[in-house]
């Protein structure tokens, strides 16, 4: 435990708060962290702020107030330099639709200051993430959502980055591919990535979460360990806790 | 870094179906403008050795060479064929006698009224229409289509500056789009030797000159797609402004610039001159009725000798009189008209198009100093035609009539017309073309620039979400 607590954290948000121009207040004093071989879900309802989160620790938004941190880097002050140490998944890979997998994988991971490696390299990763080989050549358009997924954590991969953020990978795919997709996370993070995902899958949070926060409105209103869940309800946790805050609002 | 962003950039749009299009429709046109162009020369220089040829027969058995009236003509060019400027519009012709005024005619356009109605396929018209659009066409969406389509925020997730990707994108399109131009231009040149028209050096370096004006052209439309791609959010609109843009830059400035001149700047039409000159010449003529009933003998000397004299006095003094008004009327008119045309310029290189088009026709020479340079070389042939007539003819034409007397009754032997002294027209030397066109080609660079700085302002403000 002792030990634990030594290690620094990749991800980090420091009082994070976030007000749009229309003056919606998106994030509301969040703080968190997540340590190499950790990952920490952003459990909430759309328009809670997970979004909005992962754009700030990718610079293409800025706080309001607070700070994100990669790597003991501020986002907003050494964008260049903080991005270098995380890899990203949207919810909906989106890629040329000209080019191939291969194509694509290339070019987004040479983006990513990987040079060296050799297109059998990304085959070998391909094939980890499950693209079947018929694909890897074919142009993106025809793809489905699923099998753009797949390229897109295929990059991520490659892309060989200390943090990884992932905002609702699993919504939209199918209960095989959400699985599969499950436990490459849980890979990575035996690897020693530090891993963020949002989500509002409840169970799959659970199953392989270290962390699961909840938000709700801007606001950072639960956050519990592996341990700390065990034997709780989360469904029920989490309802209570959306509940809670409506009635305290109401 | 740079590299890998100009790459793809490259990749993309020459993997896209439109691009195959694209240069499908610019090889057709460019290698039918280079066929066209170069038929219509061979065809030309065909017409031209004739009418020459025609013209030494029309000599054959004068026997005087200051009977002789003939016609000389501004030759063929090739890059007059390619780049047609105003080569098709102005007279090609000049009678030639040893004095008085010359003036051009037999324009192309004259001779078959058709062509004008249809005007030739050149390459200025199809680079400023053909590749302002594709540029457009290819890179109206450079920026928010990347973010609508959802790439931008993966790319823009890694540690890439915003202006290296912003040049990436201006770089790559610039080399992609440039593929279609060249490629089809370098067939064009062996379509030119196919038909068998060789060109000189300096013909091959200006040619390559009016491709660089081109391409330069078709950067000023790339920034500026690229800097409207990332003004406007949304990818529709950008194509729609772009759209409004194109029109007033190629349709509606340079037309404008001639109509605004031309109401700004007033010249006087040649009537109303004439008039002037005629109203002034009454006047005259009564100042010298007035002089003629206050003339007054003195008693001494002849009345008839003193009476000549005095009115030769008062004529001469009227001729000169009309002589500087005249010419001032004139010279002032010239001037005027020299303002309206440099004003219309002035305005029109607003345009980029314009810009393209002079710089492009200044190479080609074929810009609108054409006709005043055919004009100014035909004086000076007239010169060398009038001494050689001179020569001929032994001394002034007083001398050769005295001389016809004398050798009343022999035959006087025919002229030889090859003796006439050939007219050859001298284009403009290299240096010059060059120096005259600098101007247009830096206004096509600082356009580029100010677009391209546009572009990286603009785009370092973008939401990249
Ligand atoms: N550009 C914006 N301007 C104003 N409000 C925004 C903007 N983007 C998001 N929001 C609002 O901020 C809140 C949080 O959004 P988001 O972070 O996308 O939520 P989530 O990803 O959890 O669904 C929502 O209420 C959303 O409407
Ligand atoms: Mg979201």
């Amino acid at each position: 435990m002792e030990t634990m607590n030594k290690t620094a954290p990749i991800l980090e948000a420091v009082n994070l708060s976030k007000k749009y121009e229309d003056g919606m207040l998106a994030l509301n004093n969040v703080s968190f962290e997540v340590k190499p071989g950790e990952i920490f879900s952003m459990l909430g309802g759309n328009g809670a702020g997970k979004t909005t989160t992962i754009n700030i620790f990718l610079n293409l938004l800025e706080p309001t107030s607070g700070e994100a941190k990669i790597n003991g880097i501020v986002t907003h002050e050494s964008p260049l330099e903080a991005k270098k140490n995380v890899a990203f998944l949207s919810e909906n890979v989106m890629l040329y639709p000209e080019f191939t997998a291969l194509q694509n994988i290339d070019f987004f991971v040479k983006l990513g200051g990987k040079l060296n490696y050799t297109k059998s390299d990304y085959q070998k990763v391909l094939k980890r993430v499950g693209l079947q080989t018929e694909a890897h050549e074919k142009k993106l358009k025809g793809f489905s959502k699923g099998m753009r997924q797949k390229c897109g954590i295929a990059i991520a991969i490659l892309k060989d980055a200390p943090a990884i953020l992932l905002d609702e990978p699993t919504s939209g795919l199918d209960p095989k591919a959400g699985h599969e997709f499950v436990k490459l996370l849980a890979d990575l993070r035996d690897e020693g990535k530090a891993i963020l995902m949002s989500t509002h899958d409840i169970f799959r949070a659970k199953e392989i979460s270290d962390y699961v926060g909840i938000m709700n409105k801007g606001s950072l209103v639960m956050k519990k360990s592996r341990a700390e869940l065990q034997g709780e309800n989360l469904e029920q946790l989490y309802v209570q806790f959306m509940a809670g805050y409506m009635d305290t609002v109401a | 870094m740079l590299k890998l962003l100009i790459e793809k950039e490259l990749k993309e749009i020459i993997g896209s179906p439109k691009f195959i299009m694209m240069f499908a429709i610019s090889s057709i046109l460019i290698l039918l403008t280079f066929y066209v162009g170069g038929i219509n020369y061979k065809k030309n220089i065909a017409q031209h050795e004739a009418a020459k040829l025609e013209n030494l027969r029309s000599m054959e058995g004068i026997k005087d060479w200051r009977l002789i009236e003939h016609n000389i003509y501004l030759p063929p060019s090739i890059l007059a064929s390619l780049v047609n400027g105003i080569s098709n519009d102005i007279g090609r012709n000049v009678d030639m006698y040893g004095r008085g005024e010359i003036r051009p005619h037999g324009s192309v356009y004259n001779e078959n009224p058709v062509y004008a109605a249809f005007r030739f396929l050149d390459l200025t018209f199809l680079f400023q229409i053909v590749l302002s659009l594709f540029s457009i066409l290819f890179t109206y969406n450079a920026v928010n289509g990347e973010k609508e389509s959802g790439t931008l925020r993966l790319v823009f997730s890694n540690s890439i500056p915003r202006g290296k990707y912003i040049l990436g994108k201006i770089l790559g399109s610039y080399a992609a789009l440039s593929i279609p131009l060249i490629i089809p231009f370098l067939l064009g040149c062996l379509v030119l030797s196919v038909l068998g028209i060789q060109l000189k050096g300096s013909e091959w370096f200006r040619l390559a000159l009016i491709i660089n004006a081109g391409i330069l052209f078709m950067g000023v439309f790339i920034t500026l797609s690229v800097f409207i791609s990332s003004v406007s959010r949304r990818s529709a609109n950008s194509f729609l402004l772009l759209l409004v843009i194109w029109i007033f830059v190629i349709l509606v400035i340079p037309r404008a610039a001639v109509l605004i001149s031309g109401r700004f700047i007033d010249v006087p039409p040649i009537d109303e001159l004439n008039n002037k000159k005629n109203a002034y010449n009454r006047e005259l003529a009564e100042t010298v009725l007035n002089k003629l009933k206050t003339f007054k003998a003195d008693g001494n000397e002849d009345l008839f000798a003193q009476f000549e004299k005095y009115m030769e006095e008062v004529n001469d003094d009227k001729d000169e009189k009309m002589n500087s008004f005249g010419s001032k009327l004139d010279e002032e008119r010239k001037n005027r008209q020299n303002v309206q045309s440099d004003l219309s310029l002035t305005l029109a290189r607003i345009s980029p198009a314009a810009q393209f088009s002079l710089a492009s026709s200044i190479i080609a020479g074929t810009s609108l100093t054409l006709s005043q340079e055919f004009l100014s070389q035909a004086k000076n042939y007239q010169n060398v035609f009038k001494t050689f007539q001179q020569e001929k003819s032994g001394g002034s034409s007083g001398g050769g009539m005295k001389m016809i007397m004398v050798n009343e009754g022999d035959e006087p032997p025919d002229i030889d017309p090859t003796e006439l002294p050939e007219f050859v027209y001298k284009e403009a030397n290299l240096d010059s073309i060059i120096v005259a066109s600098l101007g247009d080609f830096g206004l096509l660079i600082i356009y580029t620039f100010i677009f391209f700085a546009g572009a990286y302002m603009a785009f370092r403000r973008f939401d990249l979400r």
